[in-house]
């Protein structure tokens, strides 16, 4: 784990530009917004998260956060079908703030096509410079 | 298919980030755009004078909203970007870039929050070198590099920000002298009896306050060496001058958006202008006192942030009100906290109210119980209805939550009478048995007999 400024990034997970985390669990796939991503949120109010079996499309929107200022869209990492939803996220959505990489994960997916869509998302190193350059942009 | 709406807001401050945020929770595909001519966007403007204190470390710590939260909720910061007009006709504004570049813009529904400026009045030898105002994070940084050069400082204005930043220039070690013209300190929140309270308790700290008396001049040749009160000449090194803002209204009065009578933009409850799909929120409008039921100048940011998310939500599409003001402010200067809501005396003098008014001092916790604060309630009541109509409150804690339940005690029109009543809660280290604006109220109660 490292921490920039105050934002934790965390070893052995995948990042998008879109502010998500996902990690490789025996082919499937954990997702959820990275530690910037819900501290820039603050309190976050509302969670709505798609259904078992929806199908998501990397580069689209899966559902939405919403806190007391901001409403940002969940765009999904990856494409695949959803297998698992954490209802602790969408019925008290402050485990996203109190636990964005753990309790606070938001879907289980089955991906599609892991191989060629990895190869867009940052890894840990990566996702470290990125992150620095977004912080030290304010 | 419809194409999404598209909402221009100018201005990116209080008024223009929450106007953005309102609209994006109300409508999630909607195109927003928001323009500011400034640096930076999305600052808390009230915290300014806490950076130069010291209490702040740094002017960006001020950034509420980075640029990485406008991404994330979809809204076209344009930094750096000034509006040159506005065509209401053909529903365009014109924006001209820092690089020169103009663009028209069109809009579905616009967004004026153009927020107001420094007011500096016209005082011979304005012109000089070290005079400031503080409105922007450029303006603390100027004065943060004057501070240094500087043993000592005039501010003119003893309004909020004047106070504020006269303790923060003392606390950097600055022989601080601060010149009202007005009889009294923070003239626009308080009485003169609890005013009289501030200023004495802030000469105890070492600040000097001169009030009753205007600036004649400014001296010093290229650079400012003092400043001229009444025949004596106060050795200066640096100057602020704090004597209010002005609405900057210029540019929705050119494309013929309606003024009140307070010369700021005019809207209805849900924050429209005279113009159609043309909104106004923040610094730059005036709004409705809820207890005279008068416009009335509100330049505070918690009136800001309520109008702009009215303002955005009905940009959006949606339905909100906003029905008007009580003007609840609340400041801290050293350890004292000093709040206001509602009418003042004066104030209530002048619209014509007949008031009666009660003072009393009480403790902030059990009077035995170590670290008990003065704190010192003054309540207003509109003789004919008893209706508690203002409050003004001094003391070392606790403060800001009596001026809010005052605050709501007055929008539901309470009377003192239900006031003296009302329940209040109990321990040793928070409160007292008799919190002291009950007391007040029961002592109100006797007078109005």
């Amino acid at each position: 784990m490292v921490n920039i400024e105050g934002y934790e990034i965390l070893e052995g997970l995948y990042y998008s530009k879109d502010w998500m985390w996902i990690k490789i669990e025996d082919g499937k796939v954990r997702i959820g917004v990275t530690d910037y991503a819900q501290k820039q949120m603050r309190e976050i109010v509302f969670a709505e998260l798609p259904s078992v079996g929806a199908q998501v499309r990397k580069g689209e929107p899966f559902g939405t956060l919403e806190s007391v200022k901001a409403v940002s869209d969940l765009v999904s990492p990856l494409t695949g079908r959803v297998v698992e939803v954490n209802e602790r996220a969408s019925g008290s959505p402050e485990v996203i703030n109190e636990d964005p990489y753990g309790e606070g994960w938001l879907i289980v997916i089955e991906p599609a096509n892991l191989e060629e869509e990895l190869k867009t998302l940052m890894n840990f190193e990566q996702a470290v410079e990125w992150y620095k350059s977004v912080i030290r942009e304010r | 298919m419809n194409m999404p709406k598209r909402i221009v807001i100018i201005g990116g401050h209080a008024a223009g980030c929450d106007a953005a945020a309102a609209a994006r929770l109300t409508d999630r595909e909607a195109e927003i755009i928001m323009l500011t001519n400034e640096r930076y966007a999305g600052y808390s403007r009230c915290g300014l004078p806490f950076v130069i204190g010291g209490h702040i470390k740094s002017f960006q710590d001020l950034i509420v909203f980075p640029p990485s939260y406008f991404k994330m909720n979809r809204i076209d910061l344009r930094l750096e970007a000034n509006v040159t007009n506005i065509d209401v006709k053909a529903k365009t504004v014109e924006v001209q870039y820092k690089d020169g570049r103009v663009e028209r813009l069109q809009y579905d529904s616009l967004i004026i929050a153009t927020g107001a400026r420094a007011a500096v009045p016209p005082i011979k030898g304005r012109e000089k070198r070290g005079i400031h105002v503080l409105r922007t994070i450029d303006d603390g940084e100027m004065i943060e590099q004057s501070i240094k050069d500087s043993k000592s400082a005039v501010v003119i204005g003893a309004g909020l920000i004047g106070l504020e930043l006269g303790v923060a220039l003392l606390e950097r070690g600055l022989k601080t002298t601060i010149v009202e013209l007005l009889p009294q300190v923070l003239p626009a929140m308080l009485d003169k009896d609890m005013a009289d309270l501030v200023q004495r308790e802030l000469e105890k700290k070492g600040l000097r306050i001169i009030t009753g008396r205007s600036v004649d001049e400014i001296v010093g040749d290229d650079r400012v060496s003092g400043v001229s009160v009444a025949g004596e000449n106060i050795p200066a090194d640096m100057v602020v001058i704090a004597t209010g803002v002005r609405g900057n209204v210029e540019l929705a009065q050119k494309a013929g958006i309606e003024l009140g009578e307070t010369k700021l933009i005019k809207v209805n409850m849900r924050m429209e202008t005279n113009i159609k799909d043309v909104y106004a929120c923040g610094d730059c409008v005036e709004s409705i006192n809820l207890i005279t039921k008068r416009p009335v100048v509100c330049q505070l940011g918690t009136t800001a942030v309520r109008q702009a998310r009215v303002a955005g939500i009905n940009a959006a599409g949606g339905y909100a009100i906003f029905p008007g003001v009580l003007g609840a402010s609340v400041t801290r200067l050293f350890d004292m906290e000093i709040g206001a809501v509602g009418l003042t005396e004066a104030a209530a003098q002048r619209a014509g109210i007949e008031a009666v008014s009660m003072s009393l001092s009480g403790k902030t916790r059990a009077q035995y119980y170590p670290g008990a604060q003065p704190v010192r309630v003054k309540l207003i009541v509109e003789k004919e209805t008893e209706r508690i109509i203002g409050a003004q409150i001094i003391g070392g804690e606790g403060v800001a939550q009596r001026i809010n339940a005052i605050s709501f005690a007055i929008l539901k029109e309470m009377s003192v009478r239900e006031l003296a009543r009302a329940e209040t809660c109990y321990a040793p280290p928070v409160s007292e048995t008799w919190d002291p604006m009950i007391l007040a109220a029961q002592a109100l109660l006797r007078k109005l007999k």
